[in-house]
């Protein structure tokens, strides 16, 4: 028996072979079975296939208890990490960073973890609402939404004048920024002021002010922390909320045991011991509103010393002409010594890079000190060297390069003098918390009383959505469309995508679909310059620029292929890393100013400098509403769920008061009582309070909390270099109650240990 | 088979996490991952304040010295995973036993809450359910199928993430390969944004955590007990510039 004989034999279809393959073959039986051969052969075209339908039916993309995982982009603060999403039956379990993007590889901060809470949180708005019981009732009707569209889109067409729309919005994603600027350029009104509470404390439009003047972009720089020897940080809690937490983090954690050999020096200049500075090497209380006198008094020293290995200081010496070294030394509280030491150490390391951060933003002479900072780079020649400065990567195309600017608290304060004028009729709100973030003395409550419409689009009934006339919930990140170039960005071109990682848990509709369904209920020009059908076809053909790309770390041979992997690995990068080299202008060949800092306040009657900073754990308070940040301890002083004044010992003690506690703090603008916590770490003429907490609205989990807004002492007042808010210009007196408030806090102040253990 | 050698109770894995205080900045990244991954019930301020918190792992910190030279410094904790666990022996039901890869583990649905393990642990690390846990609705729906709620009157405490161990040595099993080093991560080390933490098996010298243990920098904590700590520490450094 051959080998065919004994396949055919073994065959189950044997007995039919043999049946219908006679000996002999009759033209008849060929035909008969030749008709057969064609029934069993030709199946696939001709025979239906019919699924069983089961009774119950599972969304069809899940399997069973089967993980799957999506990439998207965390819209926690505005740095644009990548995330995965571990879904398991149409539901979000687990948040993690994206192992794959250039930004964070893989890490993701607390704040990024407590992400699902946005999405499960259950104070969210479940439908578009009207308050039926007037602004402030909190009596919330539910809206059919077309009807909701309707009413906005008659609302704007019975506009008196196109200027009398306005539009304030936090750092959203891309897309909606770009929309609505189309919709109201077509308008023919004012494009949307973009102002929030953590950009203000990060310093985010002076920071790109400061790389207008020193680099001639406004893209922010990136410094290399991770390829540095000395980091001298001046008031950037850039382990914290500062920019880009995550990624500068990775970069510290391999400047510390990275390989390099040593494990560096990072010195932190700041009146507050910060979590940050509590991982600096030094931490040094200057002076508030002196950061800028010790790095003028830094590059002083290293172009008349000429110290470290750059060779001449002497096209640098003209920045440094009118400064003197003892008096930047008295006027910051920084000893001379400490200033010579820093600088030999600062010039002599092979790699050093000096930060200027966002309490010095938030300073009068805010602008004047972080051109000193940054000058500093310049003295060591660290800019554009590994180590050093360099800028972020603006998008790779001419539409993705449209980043949202942030603008300066002054434009914010010139639409609050129009809403206070009765120059606007129409006021949409998306992304902020006005209400919240703004200094009370801004007068915005008054403002917005005086606006006959107002529109939120916020996921929660926060303290601004309680004075809107209709809300538009937009919906929460992990169930929305989107792009974002990271500002600052990665060591490439980078560009992040967001997409749904689960269906929308309630009857929410995303804030660009409502651009453009109002766009294309008005007609017209608005309908000609937003054309597209919904968010996804506006994001797909933005995105489809990048196809064909020769940077990138992927390609696909199609659109659809190109726009599928783009969900996939949640966005693109350059598959090599490519940095961006700033060029010098001519700011660096003129005298660097030197201005003192002005404060509010007469210090004879208010003795302290308040510090409002941001918190690690609610950053600027939109994190309030999510339990799991909450009951996180505050990494400096252990406390949860509070809010709490930070007293030197010695302050303490020359006021009667300890831990516990109750102060009231007075400002010339406003007053608060919060418990206090005694802090090693802080200059004894400082005040230091965390934002985040004192919610009247913004859920349960916000609202649970007994404490204060500190923005109500906050003066208004800018930085007349920048027009930025200057948060930390403002100056308190305390006065003890003898009342007490017990904080929660992780750490055992007796020593006795936790009760469960006791 | 070869691979079944993997997972019989017989191999040599002690799992261990390194943690560089160098590296440590406080974040709280872990605390809230761990959170999430592991089904940690909220107590809300008044409980938190009674020390009824959940914590599995928590940042300490300590001041040194007074102003202005004051320092602070970090050290995350969490269960030590001990060799020679002063909690297991207290234990009137055996709810905490020892396993073959030198986790300390729970039982939870063994467990009486007689609170004697948390009593014995010498770190603090164990914590107690003082009440039925609280998911308002929708927040049931964070919650991780891989991990059993617990319900008041039972001692939990950090497992190294002992569902992602199994699932690790579950998938390297069904493909049949060798479990990489680096592939188990739990959730505090997946994100701990300066890779301050690293998991590992001590048994295999080649082991990045093994690498790490070797460090001139590497101490445990309370050694002096004889407890035999699983959580090797890295001394955070000075620098001398």
């Amino acid at each position: 028996m051959n080998r065919d004989e004994d396949t055919l034999n073994n065959n189950p279809l044997h007995s039919t072979f043999k049946e219908t393959m006679p000996k002999t073959l009759t033209r008849r039986e060929f035909l008969k079975i030749a008709a057969g051969a064609t029934a069993a052969s030709g199946l696939a075209p001709a025979v239906r296939s019919i699924v069983i339908e089961p009774f119950v039916q599972p969304p069809e993309e899940v399997l069973p208890g089967q993980a799957t995982w999506y990439a998207s982009t965390c819209r926690q603060c505005p740095a644009g990490c990548g995330i995965i999403v571990r879904t398991i039956n149409g539901r979000a379990k687990k948040i993690e960073g994206n192992p794959l993007h250039p930004l964070n590889r893989g890490k993701l901060c607390a704040r990024g973890q407590a992400g699902l809470q946005v999405l499960y949180n259950p104070d969210r708005l479940k439908n578009a609402v009207r308050q039926s019981g007037g602004r402030g009732s909190r009596q919330f009707e539910p809206l059919y939404w077309p009807e909701a569209l309707d009413l906005l889109s008659d609302k704007i067409a019975a506009l008196s004048n196109a200027e009398r729309i306005a539009f304030l919005g936090g750092l959203m994603p891309s897309h909606i920024y770009r929309l609505a600027t189309r919709l109201f350029e077509t308008l023919g009104a004012a494009p949307p002021v973009i102002y929030d509470l953590q950009s203000a404390l990060e310093g985010r439009s002076a920071a790109s002010q400061l790389s207008q003047a020193f680099f001639g972009a406004p893209d922010l720089p990136v410094y290399d922390i991770s390829q540095s020897d000395v980091v001298l940080s001046f008031g950037a809690n850039l382990l914290e909320t500062w920019m880009s937490p995550v990624a500068q983090s990775a970069a510290y954690g391999a400047m510390r045991q990275g390989g390099m050999g040593s494990r560096g020096l990072f010195v932190q200049f700041e009146p507050r011991l910060s979590a940050t500075a509590a991982s600096a090497d030094e931490w040094i209380p200057v002076r508030p509103g002196a950061e800028g006198f010790v790095a003028l008094a830094i590059g002083r020293i290293i172009v008349e010393e000429r110290l470290g290995h750059v060779g001449s200081h002497r096209t640098q010496a003209v920045l440094y002409q009118n400064v003197d070294v003892r008096e930047m030394a008295a006027a910051s509280d920084v000893p001379i010594e400490t200033l010579h030491r820093l600088a030999r150490a600062f010039a002599d390391a092979d790699r050093a890079v000096a930060i200027p951060g966002g309490y010095l933003a938030g300073q009068r002479n805010g602008f004047s000190s972080m051109l000193a900072v940054q000058a500093l780079n310049l003295v060591v020649a660290q800019v554009g060297r590994e180590g050093g400065v360099f800028l972020s990567n603006p998008g790779p195309t001419a539409a993705l390069r449209q980043n949202l600017p942030v603008n300066a608290f002054d434009e914010v304060i010139d639409l609050i003098v129009r809403m206070k004028a009765g120059e606007i009729d129409l006021l949409l709100v998306h992304g902020a918390n006005p209400m919240y973030e703004l200094p009370a003395a801004a007068g915005f409550a008054e403002a917005i009383a005086r606006v006959p419409f107002v529109v939120s689009f916020s996921p929660f009934v926060d303290e601004t959505a309680v004075w809107a006339d209709l809300i538009l919930p937009d919906h929460t990140y992990l169930e929305s469309w989107g792009y974002q170039v990271p500002s600052p960005g990665a060591d490439r071109p980078v560009v992040s995508s967001q997409q749904p990682v689960v269906r929308p848990l309630y009857d929410t509709l995303a804030a660009a679909d409502v651009l453009l369904g109002l766009a294309a209920r008005l007609g017209g020009k608005p309908a000609e310059a937003l054309p597209w059908e919904d968010e996804a076809s506006y994001l797909e053909e933005t995105v489809g620029e990048l196809h064909g790309s020769s940077l990138g770390a992927y390609d696909a041979r199609t659109p659809s292929g190109f726009w599928a992997l783009w969900r996939q690995y949640g966005g693109w990068w350059s598959e090599k890393k490519i940095r961006r080299e700033p060029e010098l202008t001519e700011v660096v060949q003129t005298p660097l100013p030197i201005s003192d800092p002005q404060f509010e306040g007469d210090p004879e009657d208010y003795p302290f400098h308040l510090y409002p900073y941001s918190s690690i754990i609610l950053s600027d308070g939109r994190g309030a509403n999510l339990p799991w940040l909450q009951e996180a301890p505050d990494p400096m002083t252990t406390v949860q769920w509070g809010m709490w004044v930070e007293l030197n010992p010695k302050t303490a003690s020359a006021l009667g008061v300890s831990d516990n506690d109750i102060v009231q703090v007075e400002s010339p603008y406003g007053m608060l009582e919060a418990p206090v916590v005694i802090y090693p770490g802080i200059r004894p003429d400082v005040v230091a309070i965390p934002v985040g907490q004192g919610h009247q609205d913004y859920g349960r989990f916000a609202q649970a909390v007994n404490g204060s807004n500190p923005l109500v002492l906050v003066a208004p007042v800018t930085d007349p270099g920048t027009g930025a808010l200057a948060w930390g210009a403002t100056r308190v007196r305390l006065k003890p109650t003898g009342r007490k408030q017990i904080l929660a806090r992780l750490e055992s102040l007796d020593g006795n240990g936790r009760e469960s253990l006791g | 088979m070869a691979t079944d050698a993997n997972l019989s109770v017989e191999n040599d894995r002690r799992w261990v996490l390194v943690v560089d205080l160098d590296r440590c900045t406080g974040c709280q990244a872990c605390v809230v991952a761990c959170h999430a991954e592991n089904n940690i019930p909220v107590v809300g301020e008044k409980q938190a304040a009674y020390g009824r918190w959940m914590h599995w792992i928590i940042i300490q910190r300590y001041w040194e010295g007074e102003y202005p030279n004051v320092k602070a410094r970090f050290m995350p904790v969490m269960c030590q995973q001990c060799t020679e666990a002063p909690c297991e022996p207290v234990c009137p039901v055996f709810a905490t036993y020892h396993n073959a890869e030198g986790l300390n583990a729970q039982i939870y649905n063994r467990c009486i809450g007689t609170r004697f393990c948390g009593s014995a642990c010498p770190y603090k690390a164990r914590i107690y359910n003082w009440f039925q846990p609280e998911f308002p609705e929708p927040l049931t729906e964070q919650l991780n199928p891989d991990v059993t709620v617990r319900t008041r009157g039972i001692m939990e405490k950090c497992t190294f993430c002992v569902q992602r161990i199994r699932r690790a040595e579950i998938d390297s099993q069904a493909e049949g390969r060798i479990l990489a080093d680096g592939e188990i991560q739990p959730a505090c080390v997946q994100t701990c944004p300066t890779s301050a933490l690293v998991f590992g098996d001590l048994g295999d010298p080649d082991s990045r955590a093994s690498q790490l243990a070797r460090s001139h920098r590497s101490f445990r904590l309370l050694l002096e007990l004889g407890t035999g700590p699983g959580v090797i520490y890295l001394k955070g450094g000075e620098t001398n510039v």
